[in-house]
């Protein structure tokens, strides 16, 4: 949380039509002390070799950014270390760097990526920007200049930056034989925004990238990258899980579910039983389009969601663990839960602990991880590779 | 006479309904029956006879809470009609849907 918004993170990418990788990494990182610091790098070309200087480059930003080395020095090293095009005199990578202090104050260096977009109330803002040179290494046929601005954020501000793939989408074809350009852009990522003016960071950043590789008639002519920063007020979700070891704070799980202002889920077939008796509401298991690894979801009045526990949450984390972001194949329980994390920013974790002795049977054809370290992997997982804040609650 | 039949049956239609329906079964999907092998339960309506799927209502349930203790038997559990079927596997279900539709048919 900086200051009285959330700052929501969002990023989407596809390759180059026929290659085996990107080459554009985007990193985030939260520092310790509380900075986001995140970088977008395009390296020249496609394939491995651009991803390999993309990711060298966008790594060295986000750790330098993040020690506090100033912008300047920062940005000379990684030009000193950057190969130089020999033909075409020119670095190997750019990139966008944005770093976002606890007074939401912004800060942003960019280096020939296409100029970022801000945008605030259904308008686009454009702060001044400065040019600042870089002493570069040897062989560079014109000094290279980095554009920087700051400003304030406000509530609200979507902050939207991309790889060149965006705005040169659909070059060469009939419609636009230009590409996409960057006005057009622009009047796109504008009017996402007012059909819905609280499209989440990853939601706008997906439908960026959609519409450029639509442009390109799905066949990306490059990598196109588009990540989003949006501040927002923070959009909550109670994640109840496990009966509690003392039947009497039932009543307070009750109250919890009750009283919580935002999205419910109920992982746990106790859990939801419990809940249903205490708030005499009926769950319902639906038992169509079953997926044949994990149990059936069902629903109940007040909750989003209601799952079996431990299977789902395990597949949930392994899910979080292999990158997955939205738009599984095949809908099943487990990706509907981590739609629901990953669309939210603050995730409160209440974790009874109770151990089901079924649970522990070794005749069990499965092993089935304890509640609490499930629970713990998900909110770390959530924390360092989506930069949401989580809570967990023993019960 | 027309009233006295309105007083028994103050909801004759869904009553009817009702009848149709005469045996229900509920499905355990909590986490100990799922892994001993209530996932292929749920696979129980695909299994139904096609005389009897108008005769019989199946539903899951987040927990039935049988397992926790031991006297219940050992999971899956299912239950039909109120009673409780520990270990339960589609055959021996379908067995136990048999013998009450059976039963209910005599006593017709």
């Amino acid at each position: 949380m900086n200051g009285n918004t959330f700052v929501e993170v969002g990023f989407y990418q596809t390759r180059k039509y026929g290659q085996g990788t990107e080459g554009d990494t985007f990193l985030s990182r939260k520092t310790s002390d509380g900075r986001i610091v995140t970088a977008l790098s395009d390296g020249l070309g496609s394939g491995v070799k651009a991803g390999v200087l993309a990711t060298l480059t966008a790594s060295m930003a986000v750790t330098f950014i993040s020690d506090d080395i100033p912008v300047r020095r920062a940005a000379a090293r990684i030009m000193r270390t950057l190969p130089v095009c020999r033909e075409r005199g020119i670095s190997y990578a750019t990139f966008t760097i944005v770093d976002i202090n606890t007074m939401d104050r912004v800060k942003i260096i960019e280096y020939e990526n296409p100029p970022y977009l801000l945008v605030r109330e259904l308008t686009q803002v454009e702060p001044i920007k400065t040019p600042v040179p870089v002493s570069a290494a040897k062989g560079r046929k014109t000094p290279p200049v980095m554009q920087y601005s700051e400003y304030d954020a406000r509530a609200g501000d979507r902050l939207v930056f991309f790889s060149d793939g965006i705005p040169q989408s659909g070059m060469g074809t009939k419609a636009k034989p230009l590409g996409w350009g960057n006005p057009a852009v622009q009047d796109f990522a504008l009017s996402c925004v007012a059909s819905q003016p609280h499209m989440s960071a990853r939601e706008l950043a997906r439908r960026m990238v959609t519409e450029a590789e639509g442009n390109d008639s799905w066949k990306a002519k490059d990598d196109i990258s588009c990540a989003v920063i949006y501040f927002r007020d923070p959009r909550k979700l109670l994640v109840m899980t496990g009966p509690s070891v003392d039947p009497e704070r039932d009543r307070d799980m009750a109250e919890i579910f009750g009283s919580f202002p935002g999205k419910r889920l109920l992982c746990g077939g106790t859990t939801a039983m419990i809940l249903s008796r205490e708030l005499g509401r009926k769950v319902q298991v639906s038992l169509k389009n079953r997926d044949p690894d994990i149990p059936p979801a069902g629903s109940m009045d007040g909750a989003e969601l209601v799952t079996e526990g431990i299977i789902t949450l395990g597949k949930a984390a392994e899910l979080l663990e292999s990158g997955y972001s939205g738009q599984p194949v095949r809908e099943n329980p487990a990706t509907r839960v981590v739609d629901l994390f990953l669309d939210s920013d603050q995730i409160e974790f209440v974790v009874g602990t109770r151990i089901n002795d079924a649970h522990q049977d070794p005749n069990m054809p499965v092993e089935l991880e304890i509640r609490r370290n499930i629970v713990k992997k998900i909110a770390a997982l959530l924390e360092e590779r989506h930069l949401k804040e989580t809570s967990i609650r023993f019960i | 006479m027309k009233n006295a039949i309105s007083k028994k049956r103050p909801y004759g239609l869904f009553k009817e309904i009702d009848m149709n329906k005469q045996i229900e079964v509920i499905i355990c999907s909590g986490t100990a029956c799922y892994v001993m092998g209530g996932s292929e339960l749920l696979l129980l309506e695909e299994n139904l006879p096609e005389s009897w799927r108008d005769r019989v209502t199946i539903s899951g349930s987040p927990c039935l809470g049988f397992c926790r203790d031991r006297q219940h038997g050992k999971a899956p559990f299912v239950s039909v009609n109120g009673t409780t079927v520990p270990r339960a596997t589609i055959p021996v279900i379908l067995e136990l849907i048999g013998e009450l539709l059976e039963a209910h048919d005599a006593s017709q």
